[in-house]
């Protein structure tokens, strides 16, 4: 009896010292400006999960969540360049090592592996996570039409802020 | 194996397990559950060619729309430089004050023709966490004929108006594919005979399949109630045929019909030109959109 006892207490503790960490509520920006158009968009619903245990890190966002200044542009990221009824989603899966985020990047439905400088920092129970990379927008098969070519970056440039909380 | 020993094994076999569990689900914890969006671009452009579309400019965006419809194919065509010669215009210039409510005015060169009218998305199609299946715009204009009469009479002011509402019911059915059915009253102060309808009812039918992100085909049919007055004018159901094509700001709109005039209670109700006739005519709609407010 006094086994089994013992037996439940370490389950019990291993489960309260579960490490995992989540948010929903991940800010997530890019810009792909020129100095011709200003393209600014950021989500600030997007999701972010890690582990501390085994370093494993995820970042989702719905590409419909991007709150472009004009409302047009915003139908425009939508409809012609993310396609976002097809892709409804862009996710990073991976691993938090050695300051860098390695794994794959999905955006438009293609998956890159990539691997960015990326901090995450203790404060208070709470992680602090900050990374910011480039993407090439064209390597992720969204075409950019020679018209609009010198309006548009051809890397945006992504940054990821977010405040992850202890799982109870 | 002791009972003790199963229990053991057992326990073991369920942390484990648990800590495995919790592997996998760490992914799966970030899927961002399902929103309710918005259905957008049902069109690319404010009207589907003649017929107006679902679609407002944004809030605070101002819009100008230039139209030609040219001669018709009947008429002279190579005499005419194509129809060019006797291409009919109209200029529009609206204004979103909210992502719901449009207003603009027009001028438009056949029976010069000014107007104004109000737009107002009603209800938006929405998917996601909450299924709404169609969106709902309302639209009414006010038409002010300002050519003049030759008939030796005088007229009132009131007689040069003429009202055009609509109800438009508009479905992106998916990514490709929208439809608009627009049930709508055409009403004028003046018709030429005391057993004419000042009341005419039509049901619009519209739709757009799009080729590439860019480039989509529309039509679009309009059925009227009457088209038979007691001076002996028969007019003709309009119908058109076109080609989208977006660049950034502007929407080109190329299309082929058996319509010339633009204000919509002229090209609705009284349109004279039968297509059996070889009366079609080609012509644009170009807009351009300007943020005034971000």
């Amino acid at each position: 009896m006094k086994k089994i006892l013992t037996l439940a207490l370490i389950a019990l503790t291993t489960t309260a010292f579960s490490q995992q960490y989540l948010t929903r509520e991940a800010t997530l920006s890019f810009d792909a400006g020129s100095p011709l158009e200003d393209i600014y968009a950021v989500s600030e619903s997007a999701s972010a999960v890690y582990d501390a245990s085994t370093g494993k890190l995820g970042v989702q966002v719905l590409m419909t969540s991007f709150q472009f200044k004009r409302a047009l542009m915003q139908e425009h990221f939508n409809e012609n360049y993310a396609e976002s009824e097809k892709f409804p989603k862009a996710q990073f899966t991976g691993v938090f090592k050695g300051g860098e985020a390695i794994g794959q990047l999905t955006i438009h439905g293609e998956t890159k592996d990539i691997a960015v400088p990326c901090e995450i920092l203790e404060a208070d129970g709470t992680l602090l996570l900050n990374a910011e990379f480039p993407v090439d927008i064209e390597s992720f098969g969204i075409a950019i039409p020679g018209t609009v070519a010198d309006k548009i970056a051809k890397e945006a440039k992504v940054q990821v802020k977010a405040t992850l909380k202890k799982r109870a | 194996m002791t009972f003790k020993q199963s229990l053991f094994l057992g326990a073991f076999a369920l942390l484990t397990l648990n800590a495995a569990g919790q592997e996998d689900d760490l992914f799966a914890l970030m899927d961002i559950p399902e929103t309710t969006e918005f259905t957008y671009a049902t069109f690319k452009g404010t009207r589907v060619i003649n017929a107006q579309s679902n679609e407002t400019p944004g809030e605070g965006v101002l819009q100008y729309v230039i139209s030609h419809r040219f001669g018709s194919f009947s008429n002279d065509y190579l005499y005419n430089f194509f129809g060019l010669d006797n291409a009919q215009i109209r200029m529009q210039l609206d204004y979103g004050i909210t992502d719901r409510l449009n207003v603009g005015v027009g001028r438009s060169s056949f029976n010069k023709v000014a107007d104004a009218f109000i737009k107002y998305r009603l209800l938006r199609q929405t998917t996601g966490a909450k299924d709404f299946p169609f969106g709902l715009t309302l639209y009414s204009s006010t038409n002010y004929r300002g050519a003049r009469y030759t008939d030796g009479v005088d007229h009132f002011i009131s007689d040069r108006l003429s009202f055009h509402h609509q109800a438009i019911f508009a479905r992106k059915l998916d990514e490709s594919l929208s439809l608009i059915v627009a049930p709508s009253i055409v009403h004028w102060n003046l018709v030429p005979g005391p057993n004419d309808p000042n009341s005419t009812f039509h049901l619009q039918l519209g739709g757009r399949y799009k080729l590439t992100n860019r480039l989509a085909l529309t039509g679009e049919y309009n059925y009227g109630s009457n088209y038979e007055y007691s001076d002996g004018q028969r007019f003709y159901a309009p119908f058109a045929i076109g080609v989208d094509l977006e660049t950034g700001g502007h929407v080109f709109q190329f299309h082929i019909s058996n319509t010339n005039a633009m204000s919509d209670p002229l090209w609705m109700a009284t349109n004279p030109y039968n297509p059996l006739d070889g009366s079609l005519f080609l012509g644009f709609n170009i807009s351009r959109v300007f943020t005034i407010q971000d």
